[in-house]
Formats: structure tokens, sequence, C-alpha cells
């Protein structure tokens, strides 16, 4: 009874030991930072001066209720407005996209992949390259906008258009991805549904609304959150672009908590900042799956 | 109205009315075949422009009309790059980091994904729920304890910096964990009946049966690092260990006081930067494609 009962135990073992490496580095390198982050958050730690000590609520009343908060709400505002964008691009024109290109043949798939390329293009290459498009003197977008009779935009330097500049950027690189998630739910989505509309009298529109959207639902409730949460996460095309300028109008939450850490090495204040953009992050997960077991289509 | 009167005008009606929607049809897949041309154009316009600016004049660059085709090619562009910028040693740091980066994903991802499919040990769900939430939490959060860390270890400015974080992938291994899942236990049993150690069973069964999958994640892993900006640009400031798209972006900003001067030569180096990537895309297009439907399929 003993040596079977410790061979059990031996084939356990080295069962466990396979995913002993992965849980290794996880708890070092992701769940003991987190806990790290939180309690930095509660000290006045820079790293100018290496001794700190516990100040108990006071980076997060600075957060909430002294100097950080006007730029806190900012940063909320900034994010908030570029998620809103990049959710509108990849969710709309990614289905404008995929009801284009939704063809079966050789030179409709040779397009798609050429549409989904960018999504693999370096953001930092793609950055350097539309800064260079979208430059105010010699960029080829003006030269197409004064060829239309427009004036020439400043696109990178004025507070009201920088946003707007990244999110082309960011919007040249995911468009791609959602036309082709929302390709390959539309190849799923069976033809008796559509003929059996036509033979009702139902119109192309119709039909769109009627079948293909709702069943597509699971899709694009795939597609809001992932985008939603990379969206929260945007920081690249920004450091790039516009490094949070002109005058703040591009600093995004990660972009805030980045120039507190790494420029003006206030880990303090940067873990606070952190822990709530965390925070944040697990609301909205959280309400996001629970609005999908309500509102989502999942019969077909 | 003719209904009645003869089926042979009938006939040439349906006919007519027939062909009338047959040439609709067909104007409807000429006019979504110009859309589509047009579109793709627009979407690969950017990148047009890079590659056609990386080899054009400085003086070309500047012209107040822009041409759409270099009249003269500049090929020295591309090795003025190496001489402006230390390139050669981006490229050097890219690829050791990208290599360090995709192998440890590849062993930790693939032992995990059978541990949590085929291995039978106390806890296994419990764990593996630790192993999705990781994917909650973004270096975002995590990079300034992680940046002390690395600071008291003395590994800024190294490669193990640089690849430590990322040596885990929870994504890798919850895709190696559900194409593992669906081969069939019986093949497992039949390759221990054989004495087959686990080792043997996951490089000889499981994976050859799964090596689309593995394919299409570890492609999608070498992009990442590949294309990873973020955290090498916080623990590698420095020159010795910088790598190709921070390496990129310190190239503009020193050109920045003059803007719009050396354009062509920050084009020829983010061609540079991401041509292993594209030539992957078109070599394993089919993998890179379905990579991203997979996730979406689940």
């Amino acid at each position: 009874m003993k040596p079977l009962l410790s061979r059990k135990n031996t084939t356990q073992f080295k069962d466990f030991a396979t995913v002993l490496p992965a849980l290794f580095f996880l708890g070092l390198f992701v769940y003991y930072p987190v806990v790290q982050v939180v309690r930095i958050s509660f000290t006045n730690w820079n790293l100018i001066n290496d001794n700190y000590k516990y100040v108990g609520l006071k980076n997060w009343i600075w957060l909430f209720e002294g100097s950080g908060t006007k730029y806190l709400l900012n940063s909320l505002k900034v994010t908030a407005l570029y998620t809103m964008g990049e959710l509108l691009v990849t969710i709309v024109g990614g289905m404008l996209f995929a009801l284009i290109f939704n063809r079966i043949s050789k030179s409709f798939s040779f397009m798609r992949a050429l549409v989904f390329l960018p999504k693999y293009v370096a953001m930092s290459s793609a950055a350097v390259v539309f800064i260079w498009i979208l430059n105010t003197d010699n960029g080829i977008l003006n030269y197409f906008i004064s060829k239309l009779g427009g004036e020439k935009i400043n696109w990178l330097g004025d507070k009201n258009r920088a946003l707007l500049s990244i999110l082309m950027l960011t919007g040249w690189r995911t468009i791609g991805y959602g036309m082709m998630i929302y390709i390959a739910s539309m190849r799923g989505i069976s033809k008796n549904y559509y003929e059996a509309a036509s033979i009702d009298g139902a119109n192309s529109w119709t039909q769109f609304t009627k079948i293909t959207l709702p069943i597509l639902s699971p899709t694009t409730l795939f597609l809001f959150v992932t985008t939603f949460i990379s969206a929260m996460k945007v920081f690249q095309s920004v450091d790039v672009l516009t490094s949070g300028g002109p005058y703040r109008s591009t600093e995004v939450i990660v972009y805030m908590i980045y120039k507190y850490a790494m420029v003006d090495f206030r880990m303090d204040r940067a873990s606070t900042v952190a822990v709530l953009f965390f925070i944040i992050l697990l609301v909205i997960t959280a309400a996001t799956m629970k609005v999908s077991n309500r509102s989502v289509n999942y019969d077909v | 109205m003719m209904y009645d009167s003869s089926i042979n005008a009938s006939n040439e009606e349906a006919l007519r009315l027939n062909r009338k929607a047959l040439s609709q049809k067909k104007a409807l897949k000429v006019g979504q075949y110009i859309l589509a041309i047009g579109v793709t154009l627009f979407m690969i316009f950017p990148l047009y422009w890079m590659l056609i600016t990386s080899v054009k004049s400085q003086e070309e660059v500047l012209l107040s009309i822009p041409t759409f085709w270099p009249q003269e090619w500049h090929f020295e562009n591309y090795t003025n790059v190496f001489k402006r910028a230390n390139f050669s040693k981006y490229y050097f740091n890219t690829i050791i980091m990208t290599a360090g980066i995709l192998l440890s994903q590849v062993v930790t991802g693939v032992l995990a994904g059978y541990g949590f499919s085929k291995g039978k040990f106390k806890g296994k769900n419990l764990l593996f729920i630790v192993v999705l939430g990781a994917l909650m939490i973004p270096l975002q959060v995590t990079f300034i304890p992680l940046y002390i860390m690395f600071a008291n270890w003395k590994l800024t400015d190294t490669f193990l910096g640089l690849i430590l974080p990322e040596v885990v992938s929870p994504y890798y291994i919850f895709m190696m964990r559900q194409a593992f899942l669906s081969v069939d236990d019986s093949y497992v049993e039949a390759a221990k009946i054989d004495g087959m150690g686990r080792l043997g069973i996951i490089t000889r069964v499981l994976v050859p049966m799964c090596k689309s999958t593995l394919i299409t994640i570890t492609l999608v892993t070498f992009t990442n690092g590949w294309n990873s900006y973020f955290w090498p640009k916080i623990i590698a400031k420095n020159e010795t260990r910088r790598v190709l798209t921070v390496g990129l972006v310190h190239l503009r900003n020193t050109f920045a006081g003059l803007d719009t001067m050396n354009n062509h030569e920050i084009m020829a180096g983010a061609v540079m930067a991401v041509l292993p990537v594209i030539l992957l895309f078109f070599i394993f297009q089919k993998y890179m494609l379905t990579g991203y439907e997979k996730t979406a399929m689940k």
C-alpha cells in the first residue's frame, strides 16, 4: 500500500513540476509587484532619496484632494476620449471593412492581408512614419488637404487635434484586426438565415440589422472588451507622437504614471496613480462580464 | 399584363428581368472590387510612403510638391543610418532579447500547457485561475516595483533585465492548454504504455499534433517581443542594450530640432526595424492571420 501511494505522489509532483516554472515567474514578476505597488503608494519613496517612510494616505489625498487632482481628471478625460475613439474605429470601422472585404477569392484574401498588415508593424516605426505624414509643412496629408483647397493643419502641435492624430495612427493599426475578427465570425453564419429572410422579402439592410448584427453580438462584445482594455493601456503612440503634450492634451493615464515614475522619480505618486488605474481596469472588466451575461445573444 | 396573351412574350420578359438582375449583381461586384482596392491602397499608403521616402534624397524629401516615385534612388540612406546611430548594436540587442523571450515562453508555455491539460495534481484548477489572473495585471501597473527590483539586482541595461519580466506568457499557456485538451487522452495513455516519460509525450506526441497552434502562438510571441517598447525603454535606457524600437525613436528625437531634416534616413531606419516582421508575415501569412481569429473564436 505504501509504495503505491508514494508513486501516486511522485506522479502528482512531476505533473505539478511542469507548471512550477510558470507559477514561479508569474508570482515573482506579476503578483509580487502588485503587492509592492500598493505598498509604495503609502510611502514617500522617490528615487533621489532612497530612505523612505510610510506616510499613510498622503499620496491618496494628493491625488484626490490636492494638486494631483486636476492632472488625474485630465488624464481620465483624455483616456476616456481616446478609448471611445479606438472602440469606434475598431468596431464600426472593423464591421464596415468586414462588409467590404468579405468575399471568397484570391485577390480579396490578398487585400485583406494588406489591410491587416499594419497590426504587425512595430508601433515605433509606424509612429515615426505618421509624424512624417502629419508634418505641418512637408507632410503628405497637408499636401492633399491644400490640394483640396484646405488650410495646412498643425496636427501634432495643436491641443485640439493631437489626440485625433494619435487615433489616426492607432486606428490604422487596429481597424484591420476588427475586420479579421468580424469576417471570421461572419463565415460561421449559416446561409439559410439569409435565404429564408430574402424569401420573406427582407432587403439587405433588414438582413444586416436583423440577422448579421444580432448573431455577431458575442464577437462585438469580445472586440469591445479586448479593445477597451488595450485602449486604456495606450502609451507608446502617445510617447512617440506627442509625449503627452501639447499642454497635457494627450496625457493618458499610463503616460501620467510613466512621467511621475521615470521623469520625476516620484515612485510614491506614480504608484498611487498605478493602483487607481488597476482598480479601474478591474471594475470595468467585471462590469463588462456582468453585462455580457445579460445582453448578448449566444443562441445561434 | 402580357401574361395571358403569349407564353413566349412572358418568357422573354423573365429573361430580360433575369439579365437585369444579373447585370445588377455584376455591377455590385465591380463596385465592391473598386471599393476594396481603394480602401486597400489607402491602408497601405503609409507603408508605401515610408519605403519611398527612405530612398529619396534630402532635397527631394523637402520639395513643396511631393514626388510619388523617387527621381533618384539613394540607397546610401540605409548605410547612413548605421553611421549615424548604433543600428547594428540595436539589431543585435533586439535579436538576443527576442530570442530569449521566445525560448523561455515556449518552454514555460508548453510545459505548463501540458500540466494544466493532461497533468493530475491537487489544486490544478485553482492554479490555472492564478495563471489567467495574471492576464488582468498589465506591466503598466507593475513596472514601478519591477524597475526598483531590477535596479537593486543591477539588471538595468542587461539582457536579463530585458527578458525576465517576459519569460512567462499566461496567454501562451492558455492557448497551449486549449490545444493539448483537444488531443484525446488515449494517445497519451498509449505513449505511457510505450514507456515514454512526460518530456517524450510532450515533444513527440502532443507538440507534433498541435503544431499549427504552436507556430501561430510562437509567431505572435515573436512579433510582440520584436516590437516591444514600453519595458525596454524603461530598463535599457543606455546605448549598450538599447533595442531597435527605442533606438529608432531616439534617432528621430536627436534630429527633432531640425524636424523635417533627415526624414529620409529615419524612414530607412523604420523600414529596417519592421522588415523582419513583415517578411515573417508574408511567409507565415496563413498562421498569422488565423492567430487572431483563433483567439476570437474560443
